[in-house]
């Protein structure tokens, strides 16, 4: 399954990188997340309480940071158990662009996922995505946001909160043979991902 | 299923006691979702607090020009009531649609708009309608109840009680059932409410939403082929691509507006 | 008890007996049983589609609460219980045997597909069996999923049993290359098509389950199990894997809640449970749920065809070419390789007299569950292959569907096909002319044009099958590579009253044999069909058979016949001693024995006494008792056929695809009970469309996992989206057994899927839509043939 989106961040590059690499600023956007550590400079572990209706399950997952190019763009490889929920497992692309207003950040992932979330979510799963994608990157645009208004106090007017600049898109998993993307584009960044990735690895 | 301490309480009191001393407690009104999310071992509340048995949450009545349904009310409650046929044929036939007949007589109204599934039948009633969901502590509009897929504005340990519907005779609900699940491939409710044409539409992937182009569209040449339709509502899956859902999107809502002209 | 009621005759329409306790909730099923000391299994499965075990961990499961056991594949190995066999042995085209990829029950290196049991806990309750196994922690080194033949047979495709080359199995062809070709060659026309058989998942009401136990004081192995087949699985848990011996093994299959071929296998998994229940030396049970059901029961069809039909000018088959790739899964199950080479290329004849046929076809391995027969069995996939490229062929040389086959049928019988079978008995034509009035086939044009007035589109389809039940004649099987005879047996016991046990081998998991088994009876004694009981699926009361799959019914009934036949030779030789007449000049009619030479005349339940009293004639000459067992083995295959006549009606807007009748004219034969056998073709058809418009096993192409594996997901039939069946019986009685039946429960799902997508392909004008034509595809087909 191949997720893509972008976000319009509020923010510089550097900015939106340092704070894609703050586990404490992370968790804080990410609903459910119990613990998020950085165990090593390319590395990070979380687990997160993740909820979809009435389904409810705990991920362990890990993140590796691999191809870094501070702070334009990284590679992140990520693996989460769910125990009997399942798993998943794949990477994604992160790049952090300048545009008019901010930091354009793009992510492309492309995930595996297995056991009962499959089985039985099929038909949640793309929209579980979506919607955990944008609770993420609303609220940490929001908080970038935040930071930047108290910064600049009285400055310019607020920033536009965390504009969904693409809506997120999924591929679902019954035409991903014909939309697997090449391993040629290999960027990317940052930890924005592991908001990406939980999410994946949550589903359904 | 993983064990759990079901609590059946005599009164909503209880059952609010309940709710709020117990962080792990969930409440069950009806079970069709949650009962077979517990089985596959999905979700391991520590106590299921049954609000099915109160009589509180029961007993459709009409009111003022409007139609409260409690929230223990079944499907088949509905889909049966003379006072919900009189006021709102529309919405006793959603309720006949929903399911099998299984579902139909355990599922409720206050378990399906608590549970808000994104191809759920209820919650575009509530929407095209105008509901309103009373919980123990306050009432709330539709538009502002439904937060996103699975997603309401309860509050921990909040209760829904009733969903208030205006009485509305111009109105339709057209569904494309999935045809495994019978959930809403794509539905649309159409009403005609205060000379106005309401359109929602669940079964996106997203969440129940108003088609507001579509009702301009409805309430101007009355073709909604052209009208504007958002791609980010939607979801595919294995059942239906994006552009298929939004396809039927058109149908359903072109239907449902021709059986209330 | 009743003496007095209903007397009932073989063909009549008589109330299922067994229904009253069904309906009251009375059933017994394997799960309602709990023994003294009952422990409970649940299993560790795996959640890759293939993969690598590097590593399992159960130390921790085997320490939580109520933890008996947990067992791996090492175990099982350790203490030399063998793997699973195949039942069918196929020798491919170059004369090697058939590759059968190691199969134990519990995974030892690799795992193959999603699901696939990895270990095995025990414990006091089912709750902490769950528990514990979730706490087993395994360790996969991930490979590449194969979930499509095109993937597994790909240039440099990983293997899925590294010691099977390309993932082949088999390689087997049956008829003459030479002639087909040669017929080819000299063809005004020929018509080729590529179409997939969907693969199904099967289903039944009540899941697998088995409660197993080793019992310390009959010291006996008793094994509770729902399955099609008790008393052969029996023979497999005592030959093939050393389980107890045969006569210290008892196996029961009590009331069994739908089979539909699924539960005639022999599973990991029980094997497993069984295994585990002598080692903890206590009962074991295990009941699948409805998600393992989806991921592990033995799945149906996933063919992709290559068919080629040959014609001369006047619209006649010359010769028919077919290359198909069975999926088979992750391993060849019990009659995995029999299903998609005798089971089906033996019916690519059709109804239809093709002087040449050659069919190859290649078996694969795939990570995926695997497959074995399930309603039809191979005869759905032959009918669906020829009676699609007869469509096409009639299309494209714009000859009438009913004219071409019509112009096509076999009319002479016994006829002998270039692929194995003789045909015994048929009226294809008769059931033609039947099917077309009954659905006013001249009149379609007429209700299409209604439909378009409506904005619908209206197509009619037409699909006439022909299968091989009644299996079997034992000789030809051997000789075709069964490993096992396939007669039927029945017992029947008169009681000194005249009440009346029949115990047979046949098994009935909603076949309803309590009641046509009971009016074999009935009719051939005289007595009030409440005064027979039909024993099955319990090896302590019933020692001999195999069981009830392939429609083989009326083995059993036959059987029942025969030895109905002997108590009434008996009762004759008891009479004439009785009468003072010669045996020669007694006879039995309607439930008394009577002579011309006497003005005596005995009824049933007096001769039934007179032979227990044993006073009145010679115990030397004639010993007392009245017991008689028949062993029937039949001298060929029974052929059921048919013709159905199906419309639909599409809505262009939504790709819906309603069914707008469904006219079925079947050859059963003789027919038991008409009533029970219009349920049987009403369960068929139903399960037909199903296949055609809704169910499938979809794995996802990338990650191996099963994305259709819930009622969520999967299109099971509902009764609404089913119209009112319009059946006749148009029946020529078969040679191949007393009673004239050919048998009926698979019929419906062999002709039903062809019928349907003819008719889609006759609404829509286009040449092929594959199975299931969901919304979706019909829609699109719908848009391009607008735009186009």
């Amino acid at each position: 399954m191949e997720i893509k989106g972008s976000y319009l961040l509020p923010c510089t590059p550097q900015r939106a990188w340092e704070a894609l690499n703050d586990p404490e600023l992370l968790k804080s956007c990410l609903k459910g997340c119990e613990r998020l550590e950085k165990t090593a400079d390319d590395r990070f572990e979380g687990t997160v309480q993740a909820r979809v209706g009435p389904v409810s399950a705990r991920f362990n997952g890990s993140l590796t940071q691999t191809d870094v190019e501070a702070p334009h763009r990284c590679t992140m490889v990520f693996e989460g158990q769910g125990g009997v929920a399942g798993f998943a497992k794949g990477s994604a692309d992160v790049t952090l662009d300048e545009a008019e207003g901010g930091t354009r950040l793009s992510y492309d992932a492309d995930a595996k996922i297995g056991g009962k979330l499959a089985q039985m979510g099929a038909r949640l799963v793309e929209g579980t995505a979506r919607s955990m994608a944008e609770d993420f990157f609303g609220a940490f645009s929001a908080a970038l946001a935040a930071e930047r208004a108290d910064t600049n106090a009285a400055a310019s007017p607020a920033p536009e909160a965390a504009t969904p600049a693409n809506a997120p898109e999924v591929v679902p998993a019954s035409s991903a043979a014909e939309a697997k993307s090449g391993p040629g584009r290999a960027w990317l960044v940052g930890l924005a991902v592991l908001a990406v990735v939980l999410i994946i690895l949550w589903l359904a | 299923m993983y064990d759990f301490t079901y609590r059946r309480p005599a009164d909503l009191a209880e059952a609010r006691a309940i709710l709020a001393g117990d962080e792990g407690a969930q409440p069950l009104s009806g079970g069709q979702t949650l009962i077979p999310v517990l089985r596959a071992r999905l979700a391991m509340p520590a106590v299921l607090v049954d609000l099915t048995a109160l009589d509180e949450l029961k007993g459709i009545a009409a009111e003022g020009g409007r139609i409260l349904i409690p929230a223990a009310t079944t499907h088949a409650e509905v889909a049966a009531s003379g006072t919900v046929r009189e006021h709102c044929r529309a919405l006793a036939a959603l309720a006949g649609g929903i399911g099998d007949p299984q579902v139909r007589h355990r599922g409720t109204i206050g378990g399906s708009v608590a549970n808000n599934d994104p191809a759920a039948c209820y919650p575009s009633a509530c929407l095209a309608l105008d509901a309103e969901i009373r919980t123990d502590r306050r009432r709330i509009a539709a538009p502002d109840f439904f937060s996103g897929m699975f997603q309401t504005v309860l509050e921990p340990g909040e209760i829904v009680t009733a969903v208030s519907f205006p009485a509305c005779r111009g109105a339709h609900y057209e569904k494309f059932p999935n045809p495994a699940s019978r959930f809403a491939l794509i539905a649309v409710f159409a009403a005609r409410l205060a000379g106005e044409t309401r359109l929602a539409v669940t079964g996106g992937g997203t969440g129940v939403f108003r088609w507001h182009e579509g009702e301009r569209a409805a309430d101007g040449n009355g073709d909604l082929s052209e009208a504007a339709l958002d791609e980010g509502r939607f979801t595919g899956d294995l059942h239906a691509s994006v552009e298929y859902r939004m396809h039927l999107t058109r149908v359903m809502a072109q239907r449902a507006l021709a059986k209330i002209h | 008890m009743n003496l007095t009621a209903s007397r009932v005759k073989f063909g009549q329409s008589v109330k299922r007996q067994e229904d009253g306790r069904f309906l009251r909730g009375k059933g017994r099923y394997v799960d309602d049983m709990i023994l003294p000391g009952q422990l409970y299994a649940a299993f560790v499965r795996s959640p890759m589609a293939h993969a690598r075990i590097t590593g399992i961990d159960a130390d921790h499961a085997a320490s939580m609460p109520g933890v008996e056991r947990v067992l791996t594949a090492r175990d099982l190995v350790a203490a030399g219980l063998p793997p699973l066999p195949c039942g069918w042995a196929i020798t491919s085209r170059d004369g090697t045997p058939m590759k059968v990829g190691v199969r134990h029950a519990l995974a030892l290196d690799k795992v193959r597909y999603v699901g696939e049991p990895v270990a095995l806990v025990v414990a006091r309750t089912q709750a902490q069996a769950k528990d514990a196994a979730e706490a087993v922690i395994v360790d996969y080194d991930d490979l590449p999923a194969m979930v499509d033949v095109l993937d597994a047979m790909a240039e440099g495709a990983g293997l899925i049993h590294d010691e099977i080359d390309a993932n082949c199995a088999f390689d087997w062809e049956i008829g003459d290359a030479a002639a087909t070709e040669a017929a080819f060659a000299g063809a005004a026309h020929r018509i080729a098509l590529t179409l997939r058989n969907n693969r199904l998942v099967p289903n039944a009401i009540e899941p697998r389950a088995i409660n197993a136990g080793w019992d310390g004081s009959s010291e006996e192995l008793t094994v509770y199990m729902t399955h099609q087949n008790p008393i052969g699985m029996r023979m497999f848990y005592a030959a093939a894997f050393g389980l107890a011996a045969e006569h210290k093994l008892r196996m029961v299959s009590p009331d069994v809640g739908g089979g539909f071929g699924s539960k005639a296998h022999n599973y990991p998994e029980e094997v497993a449970v069984t295994f585990a229940a002598k080692l903890v030396d206590g009962p074991v049970k295990w009941t699948a749920d409805r998600s393992e059901a989806f991921l592990t029961d033995a799945h149906g069809r996933d063919h992709l065809t290559d068919v080629e039909l040959a014609l001369d000018g006047q619209g006649r088959f010359l010769a028919l070419r077919v290359d198909t790739r069975a999926n088979v899964g992750a391993y060849l199950s019990s009659s995995g390789s029999l299903v998609p080479t005798y089971m089906y290329a033996t019916m690519l004849s059709g109804q239809y007299a093709i002087p040449a046929i050659h069919a190859r076809v290649r078996a694969i391995y795939s990570s995926t569950c695997p497959v074995d027969a399930y309603r039809g069995a191979g005869r759905p996939e032959a009918a669906y292959v020829i009676e699609r490229i007869v469509d096409v062929a009639a299309r494209e040389l714009g000859i009438n569907p009913a004219e071409i086959r019509r112009r096509n049928f076999i009319r002479e019988f016994p006829y002998q096909t270039p692929v194995v079978y003789q045909y015994d008995s048929g009226d294809y034509e008769k059931s033609l002319d039947a099917a077309l009035e009954l659905a006013h086939y001249a009149g379609f044009a007429g209700r299409r044009a209604e439909s378009e007035r409506h904005g619908k589109l209206r197509g009619i389809g037409l699909a006439a099958y022909v299968e091989a039940c009644g299996i079997g004649p034992s000789a030809k099987l051997a000789k075709l590579g069964s490993g096992a005879g396939m007669w039927e047996s029945a017992e029947v016991r008169v009681h000194p009253i005249g009440t009346v046990e029949v115990l047979t081998g046949a098994h009935s998991h909603g076949q309803g044999h309590a009641t046509t088994f009971a009016q074999v009876v009935s009719d051939r004694f005289g007595i009030p069909i409440e005064n027979v009981s039909v024993i099955q699926g319990d090896t302590a009361r019933v020692q001999a058979g195999t069981g009830t799959y392939g429609s083989r019914a009326s083995v059993g009934m036959s059987a029942t016949l025969r030895a109905c036949d002997r108590i009434i030779d008996k009762g004759k030789r008891i009479a004439a001693h009785l009468m003072g007449v010669d045996y020669d000049a007694v006879e039995f009619d309607d439930g008394l024995f009577s002579s011309k030479d006497s003005n005596v005349t005995i009824a049933f339940a007096e001769m039934a006494y007179a032979a227990h009293a044993a006073a009145s004639f010679p115990t030397d000459e004639i010993e007392p008792g009245l017991v008689a067992t028949s062993f029937f083995d039949p001298p060929e295959f029974t052929y059921p056929a048919g013709v159905y006549v199906c419309e639909v009606e599409i809505d262009p807007d939504t790709g819906t695809v309603e069914v707008a009748s469904f006219c079925a004219a079947d050859d059963f034969g003789n027919v038991a009970n008409p009533m029970i056998v219009e349920g049987q073709v009403h369960g068929g058809v139903t399960q037909g469309i199903g296949q055609a418009l809704w169910e499938n096993a979809l794995y996802d192409a990338d990650t191996g996992q099963l994305m259709s594996a819930s009622f969520m997901d999967y299109g099971m039939p509902r009764a609404q989206g089913v119209p009112d069946y319009k059946l006749v019986f148009s029946g020529v009685p078969s040679p191949s057994n007393p009673l004239g039946m050919k048998g009926c429960g698979e019929a419906g799902a062999i002709g039903a899927p062809p019928a349907i997508i003819n008719a889609v392909c006759n609404a829509l004008d286009v040449r092929h839509v594959d199975m299931p034509a969901t919304p979706e595809k019909i829609w699109r087909l719908c848009r391009q043939g607008k735009a186009g």
